[in-house]
């Protein structure tokens, strides 16, 4: 964690995750060219693996970001989160060869550089129906090149989370500028109504997920999607009523907003403690993890804070804030101004009479 | 001490997965895979004009009369009893990139050429990407030059201008809008632009592109490649190929 950055820290699961991807990924570029050339035999070969590493890298997006909103739904998608960076990695790389072989079969050997070729052969920058669609696909590129590039955890410290997790946002621009680039490019040459309707489904799936996912944790939060959310009744000692004891499993937290912040209320050994919800490793949420070791476990990649001050334990470094908590009769009160982070605070215990 | 309670599953990355979890991947994953593999499988043949006839043949050289415009091409007469066909077939000539013959190639415009270079044909438009060209002696016996072309009347044709080399099967799809770069940047180069006009019984009709003065047209219809473009003008059978000429400003987008 905190200690040392290493190129990548490897163990058994991201193993297994990464031969699943790589064989899926190798699988599919061939079986495209060998179904290709099943109805041909003379056919353009490097257009097919334009299609190809075009489709796979599309494909794999569509799935990158279905795991972001899945595992909010359901924690049994997690396992997918995991890795997640490698997917990126890997479909940038896909995208990449793409474009490689786009700008060589149809740009080069002609009178102009390849990259002038592509930005001045079709001009119609202002006409929706002749768009050059290639423009959408680099401007994409060259988001995903910067997600790529900043992808390890060395660049999210120093740029801080708040810079990567924008950059990372770009994500959904370069999924739209894709979604142009498909629609006003290959979708225009290929009209058969499967591949349209393919298109249009896997954007309805992307938009409606997020959507629902949206609106399930604005509900958790008890805030409305739009507007103000209510205020919360705060006492005279400044502390929140975030309601019963008896509303939290054993190791487990629940999750309350406080001033527009998520604060994670664990119940662990018969105490209550209450931390920021926001891993500071990729902003995971630590009200979904579990004390496992007397640890709160982050549910994304299972970095560790222990509950009565925000502090990883040794070797490690990670601080983050705390919140003082008193307990009236079951109800749980949590001050409504977080502590420093790393701040030990006593646990409110549980009376078990 | 471990607080773990094995019916509260929780996934920690480095520990392995708990078996619940497990049992859902095992049946989650390989669907999630497969979908993916579907497309592999459900793409290819959805895509347009990808298996066309258009193809390489296996001819290394050509001899016959080398002319200059509208577009480069040659004129290689036909052996054997041709009937009511033109004595000359047409072959359109590009060089070995987007680009027109060579200047070498060029400089022997009007004479006769055994001329080396890959042709490709789709039904009967036939370019050769064309190395080189010696010039050789007219043929002894024989027609040495086809008809004057013979009008055919005056013509309004819907169709789409694509480039005479990518369209015969160098590319496929070598049309619309997915190659309309690679067609301008054909055109922009010297490759023949050729009109493909779709009759009413589905066959395919080419016409060579020449205006007014017969002269070659590449740089004025740049901007009306892989579009549906509608052109007027005058049809004339030449060798066993038809030109129609038009000033290419009358050509109308649709
Ligand atoms: C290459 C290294 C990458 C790493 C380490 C990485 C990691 C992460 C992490 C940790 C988040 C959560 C951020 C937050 O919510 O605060 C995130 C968000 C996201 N990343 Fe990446 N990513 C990488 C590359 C990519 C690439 C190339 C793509 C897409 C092509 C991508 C797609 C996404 C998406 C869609 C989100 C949205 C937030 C969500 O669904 O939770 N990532 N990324
Ligand atoms: C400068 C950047 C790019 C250029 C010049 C470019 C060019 C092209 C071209 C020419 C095609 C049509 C191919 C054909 O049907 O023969 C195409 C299709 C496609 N491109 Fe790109 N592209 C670029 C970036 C991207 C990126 C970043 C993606 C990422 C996912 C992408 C995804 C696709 C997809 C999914 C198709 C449709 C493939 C199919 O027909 O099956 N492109 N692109
Ligand atoms: S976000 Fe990675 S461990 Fe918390």
């Amino acid at each position: 964690m905190g200690v040392a950055y290493k190129a990548v820290q490897w163990n058994r699961q991201k193993f297994v995750y990464d031969i699943i991807l790589l064989t899926t990924v190798v699988f599919y570029l061939f079986c495209f060219e060998g179904i290709s050339l099943q109805f041909s035999s003379d056919l353009d070969i490097k257009g097919i693996w334009i299609r190809a590493f075009g489709s796979a890298a599309f494909i794999l997006l569509h799935v990158i970001l279905s795991i972001g909103p899945l595992s909010r739904l359901s924690p049994k998608f997690l396992p997918l989160l995991y890795n997640r960076r490698h997917m990126g990695v890997t479909m940038f790389i896909l995208a990449l060869l793409h474009v490689r072989d786009a700008l060589a079969w149809y740009h080069d050997f002609g009178n102009l550089e390849p990259l002038v070729s592509l930005f001045v052969s079709n001009t119609h920058y202002t006409d929706f129906i002749r768009f050059p669609f290639e423009a959408l696909g680099g401007v994409a590129l060259v988001i995903l090149f910067l997600m790529a590039a900043t992808s390890h955890d060395f660049w999210l410290t120093n740029l801080t989370a708040p810079v990567w997790k924008a950059l990372h946002m770009g994500v959904y621009l370069a999924y739209g500028l894709l979604v142009g680039h498909v629609v006003l490019g290959a979708l225009e040459t290929n009209t058969h109504p499967f591949l349209t309707l393919a298109v249009g489904v896997g954007f309805v799936w992307i938009v409606g997920l997020h959507l629902i996912t949206a609106l399930r944790e604005a509900q958790k939060d008890g805030a409305p999607l739009f507007g103000q959310p209510a205020k919360p009744q705060v006492d005279a000692d400044g502390y929140i009523n975030v309601g019963s004891v008896n509303d939290i499993p054993d190791n487990r937290a629940k999750i309350a907003v406080i001033a527009g912040e998520r604060v994670a209320i664990f119940k662990y050994d018969g105490q209550i403690s209450a931390i920021s919800n926001v891993c500071q490793h990729q902003n995971g949420p630590l009200g979904e993890g579990k004390i496992v070791d007397g640890c709160i476990t982050c549910p994304w990649h299972g970095y560790q804070y222990l509950p009565d001050s925000g502090i990883s334990p040794p070797p490690f470094t990670e601080k983050i804030p705390t919140f003082n908590v008193k307990l009236q009769g079951d109800q749980i009160l949590v001050s409504a101004i977080p502590n420093l982070p790393g701040t030990p605070v006593a646990p409110a215990v549980i009376d078990q009479a | 001490m471990s607080s773990l309670d094995p019916q509260d599953e929780f996934f920690i990355g480095y520990l392995g997965v708990p078996p619940r979890l497990k049992r859902f991947l095992l049946g989650f994953i390989p669907i999630l895979v497969l979908g993916a593999l579907a497309f592999a499988f459900i793409l290819p043949p959805l895509h347009f004009d990808q298996f066309n006839l258009g193809k390489r043949t296996k001819v290394p050289e050509f001899e016959g009369l080398l002319v200059g415009q509208p577009s480069p091409h040659l004129l290689v007469p036909r052996t054997g009893d041709v009937g009511t066909v033109s004595d000359f077939s047409l072959y359109l000539l590009s060089g070995t990139g987007k680009t027109s013959p060579k200047p070498e190639v060029l400089e022997h415009v009007d004479q006769w050429v055994n001329l080396k270079g890959t042709p490709f044909h789709r039904n009967h438009l036939t370019v050769i990407a064309t190395k080189s060209a010696e010039p050789i002696e007219p043929p002894a016996s024989g027609p040495t030059q086809p008809d004057e072309g013979s009008s055919l009347g005056e013509f309004s044709l819907s169709g789409e201008i694509v480039d005479g080399k990518c369209y015969p099967g160098v590319m496929k799809p070598g049309r619309t809008k997915t190659h309309r770069t690679c067609a301008i940047r054909c055109l922009s180069g010297g490759v023949p632009p050729v009109f493909v006009v779709h009759n009413q019984a589905g066959d395919q009709l080419y016409f060579l592109l020449s205006d007014l003065d017969g002269k070659a047209v590449n740089d004025k219809v740049l901007d009306l490649v892989a579009d549906p473009v509608q052109i007027t003008g005058e049809v004339i059978q030449y060798a066993d190929a038809f030109v129609l000429k038009a000033d290419p400003a009358t050509y109308k987008l649709l």
